[in-house]
C-alpha cells in the first residue's frame, strides 16, 4: 500500500509541477461554467414559462432540468481533457528512461499501475471539485435534492475512471505521448458513439452496443439511481483496462 | 554476492547475450568491458530484474532475480546509462521518492536523503529541478539514487559517460569508495577507466565472455615476453651488439636515433628481469642511461586483440576463470 501511495503521490506532484494539471482543470472549469450558464438560462426560461402558464404553476425540477443534463455534459469535457492526463503516464517514463527506475525497484507491476491510476483519479477529482462551486450556488438560491447530486458525482467519478484506465493502457503501449493522446481520444470517442448504430441494428446487437457505450451508463447515475448493472460495468471496465496495462508492461519486459 | 549462470538473452532471432557466466565476490568492483552492442546493458538489465533472461539464472545476494524479484531488487541499486530523473522534480523530492519506492522506512528517509546527497556532493542542488542540472550533477544524482537504500549490490551502466575529465575522476573516486561496502559492477567501453577502478574485469564481445581477470594479469598474461623501453646516450657508439650479448635478451627493435640519443625496445624472456644487467652494462660502457621502463600492453591493445579475434578459446568447461593471485595460470588467449 505504501508503494502504491508513493507512486500516486509522485504522479500527482508531477501533474502539478507541470502545466498539465492547470490546463486540464482550467479548461474544464471554463467549459463547465459555459455549460452551467447556458443550462441555467434555459432552466430560468422554462420555469418562467411554467409559472405564467394558464393551467397555473407547474412543478419545475432543478435536478431533472439542470443538474442531470449538466452531468451528462461533463462527459464531453472528459473526452477532451482526460487524454491529456493519461497520455504521458507511461509514454513519458519510457521515453525518458525513468521506467527503468520503476521496474528495477522492489515494486510489483500491479502496484505501479494502480498508483498511476490513483494519481490520475486524484487529478480528475480535483477537476470535478471545481464544479462544486457552481452547484453550491444552486443550493444557496434554490432547493435541489442532494442525493441525485451525489450519485451523479459517483457516476462521473466512475466514468472518468474508465477513461483514465483506458488511457493508461494506451499510454503503456507507446513511447510517444502524442500518439498515446490521439489514440486515447479516438478510443474514448468510439466508446462514446458506439451505440449510435444501435437504432439500426437488431435487438441483440442493439442491447450489446448500448451496454458497451460508456456514456449510456451515466444516465441513471445522473438521475439519482445507483443500478448495480452500471456499477458492474464501470468497475469491470476499469479492472480490465488496468489488467491489460499490467500485461502490456510485462510483455514489454520480455520483448526488451 | 552476484552470480550469473549460463545467462542467455534473445530478442526474437537476435541473441544479445549468449551463455554468460561469472560471479562477483562481496565488496568487489567488477568492470564490465566491451564494445557498444556487446551485451553489457542487456546483462545488467537482467541482473537488476528489469527484464527476465531467456535462459539461465542471475542470483543477487542469493536471490534469483526471476523467481524472487522483490527480494533481489531490494538489495540492488541501479544506475542506467541515462540517469532516470524526473525533470519536473527537485533533487530532494526525487531522492525522497526513490527512497520511498526502494523501501527505506519512512522515519529514515530524510536522513538517508541528506546522507547520500552529501556523499555524492549534490546537497547544494537539493532544491533545483532535475531538468536544470548539468550533466555531471545528473550523473551524481543518478548515483545518489542508486545507493539511497544502501543496497548490497550496485550496478552502474557507463557511470562516467559524458562527463568531463575532472568529473570523471571524481566519479571514479566515489565508486572506489563505494566498493567495500557494496559489491559493484560497472560497465564501460573506456578501458583506462576500468583498469583504474576495478579489481577484476570481464571482457565481453558479441554476447560472450572473452576474458575474466585482473587488469594487471590481463596485461601481463597476454604478452609472451617482457618488453623494456631503453633510452641511452651512447655518444655515437652502437649499443646494439653489446645489448644483444646480455643473457635473456631475445630481440631488440630498430633503434630510434635523435642526435646522440638512441631508443630501443628490448624484448626479453618471460619471467626474467634483465633491468639490472642492462643498467650496469650501459653504465660500464660509460654511456648515459636516460630512461628505462617496462612496456606493457595497454588494456586498449588487449581489448582490441581479444575482441577482434574470432574464436578466442575459452576455458574448457565454459566457466570463465576467476581472478588469479599470480601469473601461474594459463593464458586466456591461447
Amino acid at each position: 500500500m505504501g508503494n502504491i501511495l508513493a507512486i500516486a503521490n509522485k504522479e500527482i506532484k508531477g501533474y502539478f509541477a507541470s502545466p498539465v494539471a492547470y490546463i486540464v482543470i482550467g479548461f474544464a472549469a471554463i467549459l463547465f461554467g459555459w455549460f452551467f450558464v447556458n443550462l441555467l438560462y434555459y432552466f430560468e426560461q422554462a420555469s418562467m414559462q411554467a409559472g405564467s402558464g394558464f393551467q397555473g404553476p407547474q412543478a419545475v425540477n432543478v435536478n431533472e432540468m439542470l443538474i442531470s443534463p449538466l452531468f451528462l455534459n461533463v462527459a464531453v469535457i472528459l473526452l477532451f481533457t482526460l487524454p491529456l492526463v493519461t497520455m504521458r503516464t507511461y509514454s513519458e517514463e519510457k521515453r525518458s528512461g525513468t521506467i527503468e527506475l520503476l521496474l528495477t525497484s522492489p515494486l510489483t507491476d500491479v502496484q505501479i499501475v494502480i498508483g498511476k491510476f490513483l494519481g490520475g483519479l486524484v487529478l480528475y477529482a480535483a477537476m470535478l471539485s471545481v464544479t462544486v462551486v457552481h452547484l453550491a450556488f444552486l443550493f444557496i438560491f434554490g432547493n435541489p435534492e442532494w442525493r441525485p447530486v451525489l450519485t451523479g458525482y459517483l457516476g462521473l467519478l466512475l466514468m472518468g475512471g474508465c477513461f483514465l484506465s483506458l488511457g493508461l493502457f494506451v499510454s503503456s503501449l507507446t513511447k510517444n505521448q502524442i500518439v498515446a493522446g490521439m489514440v486515447t481520444f479516438a478510443v474514448f470517442l468510439l466508446f462514446w458513439v458506439i451505440n449510435w448504430f444501435a437504432s439500426f441494428a437488431g435487438p441483440t446487437t442493439q442491447a450489446v452496443l448500448n451496454y458497451l457505450s460508456i456514456t449510456e451508463h451515466l444516465n441513471d447515475f445522473a438521475r439519482g439511481v445507483i443500478d448495480t448493472k452500471h456499477l458492474v460495468y464501470y468497475v469491470s471496465f476499469i479492472g480490465f483496462s488496468l489488467f491489460l496495462t499490467v500485461r502490456a508492461v510485462d510483455s514489454e519486459r520480455w520483448r526488451g | 554476492m552476484i552470480e550469473v549462470q549460463h545467462l542467455t538473452k534473445r530478442y526474437g532471432p537476435t541473441t544479445a547475450v549468449d551463455d554468460i557466466s561469472f560471479r562477483v565476490e562481496p565488496g568487489e568492483i567488477l568492470g564490465f568491458l566491451g564494445p557498444n552492442g556487446a551485451g553489457k546493458t542487456t546483462t545488467m538489465r537482467v541482473i537488476t530484474g528489469y527484464m527476465p533472461p531467456t535462459e539461465g539464472t542471475a542470483l543477487v545476494a542469493g536471490y534469483d532475480v526471476a523467481t524472487h524479484p522483490i527480494e533481489a531488487k531490494r538489495r540492488t541499486g541501479y544506475l542506467p546509462e541515462t540517469p532516470p530523473l524526473y525533470p519536473d522534480m527537485t533533487v530532494g523530492d526525487y531522492l525522497a521518492f526513490v527512497a520511498a519506492i526502494k523501501g527505506v522506512p519512512r522515519r529514515e528517509r530524510k536522513s538517508r536523503v541528506q546522507e547520500v546527497m552529501k556523499r555524492t556532493a549534490v546537497a547544494d542542488m537539493s532544491n533545483r529541478h532535475c531538468s536544470k542540472l548539468s550533466k555531471g550533477y545528473k550523473q551524481r544524482v543518478g548515483l545518489a539514487q542508486a545507493i539511497i537504500h544502501n543496497p548490497d549490490v550496485l550496478i552502474l551502466d557507463e557511470p562516467t559517460s559524458g562527463l568531463d575529465v575532472k568529473q570523471r575522476s571524481e566519479t571514479r573516486q566515489l565508486i572506489k569508495d563505494l566498493g567495500g561496502d557494496h559489491t559493484v559492477i560497472l560497465s564501460s567501453h573506456i578501458l583506462s577507466e576500468v583498469s583504474q577502478t576495478c579489481q577484476r574485469v570481464v571482457i565481453i564481445n558479441r554476447g560472450r565472455v572473452v576474458a575474466v581477470d585482473t587488469p594487471d594479469n590481463l596485461t601481463s598474461r597476454l604478452r609472451g615476453e617482457e618488453t623494456l623501453f631503453l633510452q641511452v646516450d651512447t655518444r655515437g657508439a652502437d649499443a646494439r651488439p653489446v645489448l644483444e650479448a646480455i643473457t635473456g635478451v631475445r630481440h631488440i627493435s630498430p633503434s630510434d636515433v635523435k642526435g646522440d640519443l638512441v631508443s630501443y625496445e628490448i624484448g626479453s624472456d618471460p619471467g626474467r628481469d634483465i633491468r639490472r644487467e642492462l643498467a650496469s652494462t650501459v653504465v660500464n660502457h660509460g654511456w648515459g642511461l636516460l630512461e628505462m621502463r617496462p612496456l606493457r600492453m595497454s588494456l586498449e591493445q588487449i581489448f582490441l586483440e581479444l575482441t577482434e579475434k574470432e574464436g578466442v578459446p575459452e576455458t574448457p568447461d565454459g566457466e570463465p576463470q576467476s581472478a588469479g593471485t599470480g601469473g601461474e595460470e594459463e593464458t586466456v588467449h591461447g
